[in-house]
Parts: C-alpha cells; sequence; structure tokens
C-alpha cells in the first residue's frame, strides 16, 4: 500500500491526533453534555449514561474525522483544543456557573 | 492524509487493522469461548460436575461463609495500595458482601468489598473472593483454576495485563479499531451489495481470502459493531470517569438526594448493628416477583455498610427470560421490611441495560447464545483473513526487495490465530494432567498457557522463514496438526482421568462437559482437514525472482 | 418462552429468503440457471426475498419477548447469508428449487 506523500512524522502526528486528541475531544463532549443535562434537571443516572454512550460514538467520529481531515493543524486544534475547552466550560458548569 | 477520503480510510483500516487486530483475535476469540465459560469450568473443574443450584440459605449456608473471607485477594490488595495516600493497614473492615449466580452456576460465587481508607477515589474496595459448593457451603480450593470464567473470560477484556490495568486500555482501543474498521471496510467495499454473496474459494489465495474477509466481515456487520460498542459501554466507567474525577460535588449532591429518596444510605453509620433474617427477605423477594407473575430465581444479593446499624440488603432477579439486567429490591438490614424497589429504568437506562445484558448474555436462550457463539466466530475468522491477506499481498514484494515485514506479520498472524487455539488446547491437557492436589495449581495451568503460546510464536517465526521467498509458511500446517492432536488428547484425557467419557455424559444428557468434549473433537477434526489442505498448499512451489537472496 | 419449531422454522425462512435475494443477482442465478430472465422476474426474487425475511422476523417475534427475538433475527440473518454464500461457491445447483417455479424461458 502507497505510503501517504507526507512524512513519518506528519502520519504520528495524525495517529497521536486521533487516538490521544479524540479521548480529549470525547472528554470535554461527556463533561460538558453532563454537566449541562443535570443542570437543566435531567435525571443523574440518564445523563451520566446517555453523554458517556454518545461520548463513545463521538470519539469513533473524531477518530475518523482525523483520518480524513485535509489539514492536521485543524484537527489537533478541533479535538485537543476544542476538547479542553468543552472540559473547562462542563467542570464550569457543573460548579453552577 | 491522502489524496481522498476512500485512500485514507484505506489507510486506517489496513494499519490499525493490522497492528490491533492481533489484539482483536483475542478478544473475540476467547470471547466467543466466554459464552460458554460456565460449561469450560465444569470440564476443568470435575468436583463441581453437579446440577445447577439456586441461590442457598444465607442464614444457615452464606453467612459464615462470609466471615471466612477476613482479607482481599493479594493482587487486590497490591492494586489497592497504589491508590493510597498513606500505608494500607494490615487489617481492613469488611464493608460489603457479594453472592451472585446464574442458571448455569452449580457453584456459588461469594465476595466481601474490604474499605480502603485514604484512598484517591471517593468509594475505594478491595476484593476477597471464594467459590463454595451451595449444597453444603463447603470452599472450593483457592487454586483450582476455572479456566473458563476465571481465565479465558478475563482474558477477553483485559489480556490479564493488569499493570495499572494497561490491559483494559489497550483493549478498549482495539475495540474502537475495530468500530473504525467496520466504517472504513465499507467504505472502501464499492461493491458491498453487489458481492454480498460472493465467496470464489477456487480463485487465487488473494482474491478467495479477500472474499471470506469480505463475506464475514459484511454478513455479521451488526453483531460486529454491537459487540465491539457495548463492550466498551459496559466498562465505560473505566473509560470516561468524568464525573466522578471532575465533578464530585454533583456526584455527592446526587448521593445525597438519592440516599434521601430511597432509604439507602451511601456511607457506613458507624454504630453497629445487627442483620435479620435473611432468608425471609430472599422469600418476600421471590414471593414478590410470583405475585407479579415473573416468577424467578434470584442472581446477586448484596449486604451493603455489613456490621452496621444502617446496613441494607439488596436482592436482584435472574434475569433468565429478558435481555435487559435485573432490577433491585432493597431491605432494611435490621428489620427486614423492605426500604425500596428500584424503578423500571428511564428510556437511556434502558437502553444501556439491553446492551450491557445483550453482551454479557446470562438469560436462558441457548439458540441465542449458540449464534452469539457463531457471530463471535465469523469475526475472529474475518480478522485472521485480514492478516493473511496482508501477507498474500505483500509478500512477492517484500521477497524482491529482500524485506521481512511480511515475514513478521505472517509470524504473528500463526501465533495468534492457530497458536492461540494450540494454547488453549494445551491448558486444557494439562488441566488432566497435572495432579489434582498440586500447590499453586492454578499458577501452573496459567503458565502452561502462556509457555505453549511462546513456543507457537518461536516455531512460528522459524517458519515463517519461508515467506521472506514468498513462499508460505510451514507453521500454519503444522500448528493445525498440534490442535488436532491436542484436541483429541484432551477428550481423551478426561475420559481417563475423570471417567466422564462422552459415553456417560451423552447418556446422562449432563451436557456441559459432554458439549465441551465434542466441541474439542470437532474443532480437532476441523484442524486436521485444514492442516491436510495447508500442507498441500505449502508444498506449491512458486516462482521467485533469483534475485532474492537465501535467508534460511 | 421459546419454541424450537418457530426457530427451526424462522431459520429456513431466512435461508430462503437470502437465497431469492441471492438469485435476484445476475452473477448467482447464471450460477444456477444458464438462461436469462426478465426484470419482471428479478423484482419477484427479491419482493419474494424480502418477504421470506419478514416472515422469519415474525416468526422470531413469535417464539420470544421482542428484545430477545430482533437479536435472533439478527443473527439468523448473518448464519442465512453464510450459508447461502457457501452453498452458491460449492454446490450452486442446490438452490434450484427456489426457482423452480419460474419457467425457463422467462
Amino acid at each position: 500500500m502507497a505510503t501517504a506523500t507526507q512524512s513519518s512524522w506528519h502520519v504520528l502526528s495524525r495517529v497521536c491526533a486521533s487516538i490521544f486528541g479524540s479521548y480529549a475531544f470525547s472528554w470535554g463532549f461527556i463533561a460538558l453534555g453532563a454537566s449541562s443535562l443535570i443542570g437543566f434537571g435531567t435525571e443523574f443516572h440518564e445523563a451520566s449514561s446517555l453523554t458517556s454512550m454518545l461520548g463513545f460514538l463521538i470519539y469513533l467520529a473524531a477518530f475518523c474525522w482525523a483520518f480524513i481531515a485535509a489539514s492536521l493543524a485543524r484537527v489537533w486544534v478541533v479535538l485537543a483544543g476544542g476538547g479542553a475547552l468543552m472540559t473547562a466550560v462542563g467542570w464550569w458548569v457543573s460548579r453552577g456557573g | 492524509m491522502f489524496a481522498n477520503f476512500r485512500l485514507s480510510f484505506a489507510w486506517l483500516h489496513t494499519w490499525f487493522g493490522l497492528v490491533l487486530g492481533f489484539v482483536l483475535m483475542v478478544a473475540f476469540f476467547f470471547g466467543s469461548l466466554s459464552v460458554f465459560d460456565r460449561e469450560i469450568d465444569r470440564w476443568a473443574l470435575p468436583q463441581t460436575r453437579i446440577e445447577a443450584q439456586p441461590m442457598p440459605s444465607f442464614d444457615k449456608i452464606l453467612a459464615s461463609r462470609f466471615t471466612t473471607i477476613t482479607e482481599p485477594d493479594p493482587e487486590e490488595r497490591e492494586a489497592a495500595s497504589k491508590r493510597v495516600t498513606q500505608p494500607l493497614p494490615e487489617e481492613l473492615t469488611p464493608a460489603q458482601w457479594g453472592a451472585y449466580t446464574t442458571h448455569r452456576d452449580p457453584v456459588l460465587g461469594m465476595y466481601v468489598g474490604f474499605a480502603v481508607p485514604n484512598s484517591t477515589l471517593p468509594d475505594d474496595y478491595a476484593y476477597g473472593e471464594i467459590t463454595i459448593d451451595p449444597r453444603d457451603g463447603h470452599v472450593l480450593p483457592r487454586d483450582q483454576l476455572a479456566l473458563g470464567s476465571a481465565f479465558f473470560y478475563p482474558m477477553h477484556f483485559s489480556l490479564h495485563i493488569t499493570w495499572y490495568d494497561i490491559g483494559y486500555w489497550i483493549v478498549a482501543l482495539s475495540a474502537m479499531a475495530m468500530l473504525a474498521a467496520i466504517g472504513s471496510g465499507v467504505v472502501m467495499h464499492r461493491k458491498i451489495f453487489r458481492e454480498f454473496f460472493t465467496f470464489r474459494p477456487g480463485k487465487k489465495l488473494l482474491r478467495s481470502t479477500l472474499d471470506l474477509h469480505n463475506l464475514t466481515g459484511v454478513v455479521a456487520l451488526p453483531f460486529h459493531f454491537l459487540w465491539a460498542l457495548s463492550g466498551l459501554i459496559i466498562f465505560a466507567g473505566i473509560y470516561f470517569p468524568v464525573l466522578d474525577r471532575m465533578m464530585q460535588p454533583l456526584v455527592e449532591a446526587h448521593e445525597r438526594e438519592e440516599a434521601a429518596h430511597t432509604g439507602l444510605d451511601t456511607h457506613p453509620s458507624g454504630k453497629p448493628g445487627t442483620l435479620a433474617s435473611v432468608d425471609a427477605m430472599m422469600t418476600a423477594a421471590r414471593e414478590r416477583w410470583a405475585s407479579r407473575g415473573v416468577p424467578g430465581e434470584i442472581g446477586f444479593l448484596f449486604v451493603n455498610h455489613v456490621g452496621n446499624s444502617n446496613t441494607y440488603v439488596s436482592i436482584y432477579r435472574d434475569s433468565t427470560d429478558r435481555v435487559a439486567t435485573a432490577e433491585g429490591l432493597h431491605f432494611e438490614g435490621s428489620t427486614g421490611r423492605v426500604l425500596f424497589e428500584d424503578p423500571p429504568a428511564g428510556p437511556i437506562e434502558t437502553v444501556n441495560a439491553f446492551l450491557t445484558g445483550m453482551h454479557l448474555q446470562q438469560f436462558r436462550h441457548w439458540t441465542l447464545r449458540w449464534l452469539i457463539f457463531v457471530g463471535g466466530i465469523l469475526s475472529s475468522i474475518c480478522i485472521a483473513t485480514g492478516f493473511i491477506f496482508f501477507v498474500e499481498k505483500r509478500k512477492h514484494a517484500h521477497a524482491a526487495e529482500g524485506f521481512g515485514g511480511s515475514r513478521w506479520v505472517d509470524a504473528l498472524a500463526v501465533t495468534t490465530v492457530t497458536g492461540m487455539v494450540v494454547a488453549t488446547c494445551f491448558v486444557l491437557v494439562m488441566n488432566r494432567v497435572l495432579p489434582e492436589d498440586l500447590a499453586h495449581r492454578d499458577t501452573w495451568e496459567k503458565s502452561s498457557f502462556w509457555l505453549a503460546w511462546l513456543a507457537t510464536l518461536v516455531h512460528a517465526t522459524w517458519r515463517s522463514t519461508a515467506v521472506l521467498q514468498a513462499r508460505m509458511s510451514n507453521a500454519w500446517a503444522e500448528q493445525s496438526w498440534a490442535i488436532a492432536l491436542l484436541g483429541a488428547l484432551a477428550v481423551v484425557l478426561n475420559a481417563v482421568t475423570t471417567g466422564d467419557h462422552l459415553g456417560r455424559t451423552l447418556a446422562a444428557g449432563y451436557w456441559p462437559v459432554a458439549g465441551v468434549d465434542l466441541m474439542l473433537l470437532a474443532a480437532a477434526c476441523v484442524a486436521a482437514i485444514a492442516a491436510r489442505k495447508l500442507q498441500a498448499r505449502a508444498a506449491e512451489v512458486v516462482s521467485v525472482s533469483p534475485e532474492v537472496p537465501d535467508y534460511a | 418462552m421459546h419454541d424450537a419449531v418457530l426457530l427451526a422454522a424462522a431459520l429456513i425462512c431466512t435461508v430462503i429468503g437470502m437465497g431469492w435475494l441471492a438469485l435476484a443477482m445476475d452473477a448467482h442465478w447464471n450460477q444456477v440457471r444458464a438462461t436469462r430472465r426478465s426484470p419482471r422476474t428479478v423484482i419477484i426474487l427479491r419482493v419474494l426475498g424480502a418477504a421470506a425475511l419478514v416472515a422469519s422476523l415474525v416468526l422470531c417475534l413469535l417464539a420470544d419477548t421482542a428484545t430477545m427475538a430482533v437479536l435472533v433475527w439478527m443473527m439468523l440473518l448473518a448464519v442465512a447469508a453464510l450459508t447461502v454464500a457457501l452453498v452458491l461457491s460449492r454446490r450452486p445447483r442446490m438452490l434450484a428449487p427456489l426457482i423452480a417455479a419460474i419457467p425457463q424461458s422467462s
């Protein structure tokens, strides 16, 4: 199979983004989603289960997107950056913010 | 990463499929065996070859057994010692008691949860477990290995790599790679509908392997997807402990609210208390279910805050007749009155309970459980044919370049396909060969499994030098012969060492042991047929460019 | 709870249904019968195939509670498709009875 026209570092970066960036993004999604739902009055276990089940599907989508997106920089910003942002906002919401 | 997304998906499918495919083989093969974990336990522990028993009397049998568990298991204590900020004290306080059984269990699992003080986790326990014969309560020796439920089953979700639970994470990543491989596979497979029924075994190996890979992948696609996803969801608490780690105030607010609403305290009172007759609670539970038209047996019995004034007993029905896991009935420990009954689950929890129950398949529906077993075997074939395709596609080019890539992939493929089955048959043989009263028998059995698997890796590596000349490795055929021999030997040894040969078990209708013997014989037959065909194929000489150096 | 006869019937229905769906495809029709067929025949085979799969689902629902039945049906589809594919790869003529009612020259 022909390897990418990109360098090995690029490939390694993509792989790291797909595995770890997606994890950060999913964690952030769950943090923001669960705290928001609970804040809106959703029952605790319902909110927790829904966001974590969706979290796995979000991870899958992010994982695949990391490989088909044209810009590697965008992948890192969206996944890692977006994940960190959602985590922070989610934490803030959980504190009653 | 590539010019178009189909190429990117092809890269993803190939490389994640290859690297994590080796882990997925383990997960799906041992997952398939886990459908019959209790039956394999019966075969491996002849003294437990009795009929399935219901949950015995708590007051007469279980209560005294719980007090014999005075400390957590050594591995549990060790793992807990890594989670605490102060050294663990010698004596730990028992906080929880649990006993569980299903419609297939002749023996009963019991555990004590010891409270772990100064832990970095909010509610931390270390567990000590025993297995008892419910008819009289005698404890089974600790070093007898339940090969099915205590070895093959945990292998499939943790690879037995317990160092900081890394095994769970490796399996999780491979499950995610499986989901991505399914999606990317569908994108890559342009003729997915037209070639839905296509299998051309007469064509060249590359074509027929790809046909079989596509066939097994597509016809059982919903199964592959649902089981990989549900496996991840079951352990969501390990993979995404977001609320526990980051939002303790929310968790504690919920716990307080739930304790007030249900009457079930989150924390022990610290004041001593008594436990009323739990047998009366068990009878009350059974009567309640019967009055609702869903009579049943008790699947799980749980005592929280052991010895405290606010102790409570939770009783769950063994849900043999539905997919989802069961709701609990909670009794006040000191008086035996019903404190709270879990209401029917909300919509999300229903989905969660369904996916969990589906994956664990503890229900009583042998047709469906056999079909799930077949699904797992199809997944294993899909992954194995993926490896074979990878090697076949590249071995000529690699041989011409003098590159060893295909050789190593082939060696690892043999190890995780035939090698894994060899090791499985070997441990069953050793289970019969080792003396019954050997000290640390469980360690001997586990070691024999790992050594056998290592031996198949060494053998595969040695034989795969043929791939360097674009020929087929003889390891495939040779390990298939080993499976045939070891499988048949295991059945013979069972007959010789226990007297429960197929004549006797079939006549008595004792299916757990008869079933395992029959499966071993079937596997041995299939392996022997495969071995002959593989030998014939390996003997074919493939023309190779004369510039290829000799790597023998 | 579950009825072995109903489930056996469901399996047979699923295999027949998958057989009809396979024979609706040119490549597999040609494995069983050398003559050409009309577009109408193709549609009939697809409809019959789908109907047989639905019938199998109904049989599963009669045998078990809904959630179990759906899982059983999903797995039966996989086993049936695999069976038809293996039969087509080894002895395709075994599927001839499925199109016996269709006249040779249609």
